[in-house]
Formats: structure tokens, sequence, C-alpha cells
């Protein structure tokens, strides 16, 4: 492998710094005890992570988030697994049409999904509701774990399904025992991505959301419109250190580079 | 009654025919190469015995019993593919005993069989390892222990060494026919390399599109091919054009010989290049002119125009002068080395 210049290295260095600063200062600022946004000069303190407890508020947030993000990427998996099975192995009229329809919540703004579940949900009585939430978000999160399983199951030879039958596995346990493995890669990182934007998502929820049911990242949108203070950087520090904690042990338990860049081989 | 026998076997994908009126019986222990050039239909015709391709024509019977019917999990072959189409999450023994659990045969049983199994194909000690970790050649010797440890009533190969190098390719063919021979089980070998299904077969089964130009034993096919194609596809073949009398004699210019069944007016006759041979000073023969000669080591390969057409032949290297380029010679072959081609089967 050829070595970079040190114009390319200087290039690179400046991208990844431009990547993570805001990440960082974020980080920094959340240590601050000062009750503005600053950056810690008379040293770190932990008030404003102290302060995260005064408002239950966002404890109550996150887990409804936590619980918003599982149940919707689940359920989109559940979805998107047999959906991709049938789209990479099957040639069927509207086959598509079908494709491009799960996909489009890519292609819609979230402004305007907001805006018409809004509607839709008042219409059929959901409006307000974490029922409401969770369906909203599987159809925004379709799409992700779609595309990492589908790119998983164009990949399975289905030549060992067929070998499988020969040795006398019926449809359930080939599924089971051998095209479940063989794609889990794509299931894990799918429902991982899913999660991820489930989680994030705010444009689209702000619109939904009740004052029962209220995200994290809408919480936070909400909080800080009335004020601007450190608890809203302290508040961003933990979710950034949980992100990151659960990226490392995804890492070890499947490897991340398998998992997003999906080899298929384990 | 044979072991197995496909009735008029047939099928079709939409208006194209891949399979037509494929009649084989096929004995207890017998191996069987379906051999053809790619598209003849003969990857469809094992997909069927397989079960994997629903038959549109005939019948499939195993022992009597027609297996259209039975769905491919029940019916109880193994199958070795090009790709090896091993279980890539699963270790060697594990890819091993999984027919095995599919069978509820118990743990113990499982175990013994899967050892057996590994040893008959020269794989003892790889129980753990990975199919990744392994080369082709052992992928392959897995994905063969795999389909033999059921017992299967057929073994189906698909191009089974068509992924492996050439001198690695020579080894596993004769180690599969030991194999074979050993355990008797009854094989149908999918291949479109001649070489691999004259060196395995008891008897080859020639396919051109969708049909069967001719079954029989691989010396057979070869020396008496019963189409052009069949002469073409199998081996070097020279067609020389001659004229029949009408009483059963083939002349090529001066030089006449009996074939049986020769009509009258033009015939085709196939000759294998190693069956011409330089005719002895004042017999008789006809005249050739050698174009090209080219040293192949155990023997010269040799190109000439003729009345009858271009051709091919082969002179060893034994000593003895090798016609130069330019050169006028007489050659002559015995009418026992000559196949009448059937009229009209154009090459």
């Amino acid at each position: 492998m050829r070595k970079n210049s040190p114009l390319a290295l200087c290039f690179h260095a400046l991208f990844v710094i431009f990547m993570l600063a805001p990440l960082l200062i974020v980080c920094v600022v959340a240590f601050t005890p000062e009750g503005y946004l600053s950056l810690p000069t008379r040293g770190p303190s932990l008030r404003w992570f102290k302060a995260i407890f005064d408002y239950p508020e966002f404890i109550r947030a996150f887990r409804d988030s936590l619980w918003l993000a599982a149940l919707s990427s689940t359920v989109a998996i559940m979805l998107a697994v047999p959906a991709a099975l049938a789209i990479a192995r099957h040639r069927f009229p509207g086959r598509e049409a079908l494709t491009t329809l799960f996909m489009s919540p890519l292609m819609v703004p979230h402004v305007v999904l907001g805006i018409a579940f809004l509607r839709f949900f008042t219409q059929i009585g959901l409006s307000g509701t974490f029922l409401g939430l969770v369906l909203s978000h599987i159809i925004v999160v379709l799409p992700f774990a779609l595309r990492l399983v589908l790119a998983a199951s164009y990949g399975i030879d289905q030549r060992i399904e067929h070998a499988a039958i020969s040795l006398g596995a019926g449809h359930a346990t080939v599924f089971r025992r051998v095209t479940l493995p063989l794609i889990l890669p794509g299931v894990v990182s799918g429902w991982l991505l899913a999660a991820i934007n489930s989680f994030d998502e705010v444009t689209m929820t702000v619109f939904i959301a009740s004052p029962a049911t209220v995200t994290l990242p809408v919480r936070m949108f909400l909080y800080i419109q009335d004020n601007i203070d450190p608890l809203i950087a302290a508040v961003s520090a933990c979710l950034i250190a949980l992100t990151a904690g659960l990226l490392i042990a995804l890492d070890r338990l499947f490897g991340l580079d398998r998992l997003f860049v999906g080899t298929g081989k384990g | 009654m044979s072991h197995l026998v496909l009735e008029g076997l047939g099928k079709s994908y939409g208006s194209a025919v891949a399979v037509e009126g494929l009649d084989l019986s096929v004995e207890r222990g017998e191996f069987v190469s379906l051999l053809g050039p790619s598209g003849c239909g003969k990857t469809t015709t094992l997909q069927m015995i397989a079960g994997f391709v629903p038959v549109d024509r005939g019948r499939i019977l195993l022992d009597g019993g027609d297996l259209v019917a039975v769905p491919p999990n029940k019916r109880g072959l193994g199958i070795v593919f090009q790709s090896y189409a091993l279980f890539p999450h699963m270790t060697v023994a594990q890819n091993i005993a999984f027919g095995l659990e599919m069978r509820g045969i118990d743990k113990a049983e499982r175990e013994t069989r899967t050892l057996e199994a590994m040893a008959l194909v020269g794989l003892k000690g790889f129980a753990d390892r990975y199919p990744r970790r392994m080369s082709g050649g052992q992928q392959q010797r897995v994905a063969l222990a795999r389909a033999l440890v059921i017992k299967p009533a057929l073994l189906l190969l698909d191009e089974p060494l068509s992924n492996l190098d050439a001198k690695l390719r020579e080894e596993m063919q004769s180690e599969l026919r030991q194999i074979q021979r050993s355990i008797g089980t009854t094989t149908i070998l999918v291949t479109h390399d001649q070489h691999e299904a004259m060196a395995l077969s008891d008897r080859i089964v020639l396919m051109n599109q969708g049909r069967v130009e001719q079954i029989g034993a691989p010396d057979a096919v070869y020396g008496k091919p019963a189409s052009a194609f069949v002469a073409s596809f199998l081996g070097k073949t020279n067609v020389l054009r001659g004229t029949g009398d009408g009483s059963g004699a083939v002349s090529i210019g001066a030089f006449s010989l009996p074939i049986a069944g020769a009509g009258a007016g033009p015939v085709q006759l196939a000759v294998r290049p190693e069956r011409l041979s330089l005719a002895a000073a004042g017999a008789s023969g006809f005249e050739v002119r050698v174009t090209s000669r080219v040293f192949q080591g155990a023997h010269w390969l040799l190109t000439a125009d003729s009345a009858a057409g271009p051709l091919i032949l082969m002179r060893h290297n034994d000593g003895q002068p090798v016609p130069a380029e330019g050169e006028t010679v007489t050659l002559s072959f015995a009418p026992s080395d000559a196949a009448l081609l059937a009229p009209g089967d154009a090459r």
C-alpha cells in the first residue's frame, strides 16, 4: 500500500477533526460549572450531570425513547426479513414497485410524514398514543432494516439451502438453521441502524408526540426552546457515551466492519 | 428392475424446452455421467431428480416408486454441488452431522458415523475446522462426506470438481471413483468435462439441446459416436466425406472400404486422429497433403488437406520419421475404426 503524502495526511486529519469537533465541544461544555454554555475554565464540574436527575421528564423521555426504538426496530426487522428474502429470491410482478414502496419513507420529507401521521392518527383515534408513535417509527425505520437485510440476502448461495433440504431439513428448519445464520450480520446491523434512527428521530416525532409520550430528542428540543444552559450538553454527553459504549460492545461481539461492510463470512 | 429409471422426462421454461423425452435406466451401484455442453439440460435433469426443479412430463422411478410427488427433503438423496455449498457457520463435523441430525439419530451414533465419513474422504482431524479455513479440495471432501453420511439411495454430483485446479482434479477423480466403488452408491455425475466423464463413469449419457444423443460405455461412445455432435464433442475427430456405392462400400478417392449400413451417394465417416495410419508403400489409401506439424512430446499432431476434407492425425513419437509440412502422404484406416454418421447430420 502506498504511503499517504503529507498533504493527504493533513487533509485526512482536518476531515476527522471537522467530524469529531462538535461532539468533543459538547462533551467538554457539559463539564462546565457555569450557568451558561461555556468551556470549563475553572476546572471540571459534575453540576449539570447531577441536574439531569432534577428533571424526571428527561429520565422518562429516555426510557420511552429506548422502548420506542427497541419495539419499532424489532417489528421493522421482523417485516424486513421475509420481505428481503422474497425480493432477493423471486421474480414476481410488482417486485420493483414493492421494493420502492418499502424504501419510500427515505424519500418523503419527515416534516411531511409528521403532518400526515398527525392527521391520520387523529382520524383513526390513535393520536397522542404510544402505539401511534411505534407504528409511525416502524414505517420510518423500515427502509434501513430492509436495505441491510436485502444486501445480506442477495449474497446467499441458494445451493447451501438446497444442500440442507436434500439432507432432510424442512422449510422451518432450513430457515432457522441455515438461512437466518447466513443473513444474521445483515439482520443485526439492520436492527441496529433502525434502532438508532428511531431513537434519533425528531422532525416527524415532534408532530405526533403528546405530553404523555415525549421522546428524548423531542424533550431536548422543547427544553432548548425555553432555556439555553449546559444541562442539554450534559444530556448529549450521556447519549454520546451510551452510543459509544453500545458500538464498542457490538464490535466486540460481531465486529462492526463485518456488520456494516457485510462480507457475509463468519 | 433397474434402480433408477427416468421415463420420458421433460421440462420446459415457457416455450424453451430444457429437457425432452429423456429415458434412462441406471443399475444399482452404477456410475453414470450426464455429459454435454452448457445449456444441454444435464443440470436441469439432475435438479429434477433432486426435486429442486418440478417435473413437467414423465416419471422418475427409484426402486419402482415414483419420486416426482416426493418433496426434496424426503427423497433421501445425497448431493454435492460445484460451489461445495457447505454451511459456513458450522464446523466440518457439524456440517457432516447435519443430515443425521435431521433424521433424529442420537448423538453417540451421529459422532461415530461422522468420524467414519471423515475417515472415508481422508479428513481425519478436521472436525472442528470451519470451511472457510480449508482449501477447495478439502471443502469438496467435506461436501462429499456430508452427502454420503446419510447413506443416500443416490449420490448426485453437480460439476463437483470444476472449481479445482487441474492437478487436484485428477487426484480427486481417482479418489472419487475409488470411494464410489468401495461403498457402491449409485451415482449420477453432471459434467461438461469429457475427460472427467470418461475417467469416472461406467456409462456416459451424452446430451445436447435437451435430448440424449447417445448412451453407452465411455470407450464405446468414444469409438463409435452415433452422431456428428458426439464425434466432435468427445475428443478430437475427423469427419471424412466419402461416396457410398449402395452395396455397402464407401470410397474416398481411390480408397474403398466396406462400411455396414452405408447407402448410396455422399456419406460421412467419423475417424479418430489416432486411428488414421500411414499406408505402407503400395497399399491402398487416400492422399493427403500435410499443412502443419506440431510437436507435443509424446506425439506429433498433424493437420492435412484431402479430397475428403481437412483432417488431423496423430503420430506417436516412436522414433519413426514424421511427414514434413507440405509433404504428400497416403493414409488408410480399418473399416472398424470408422463410424458412419447419420445422413443429414450436418456438422
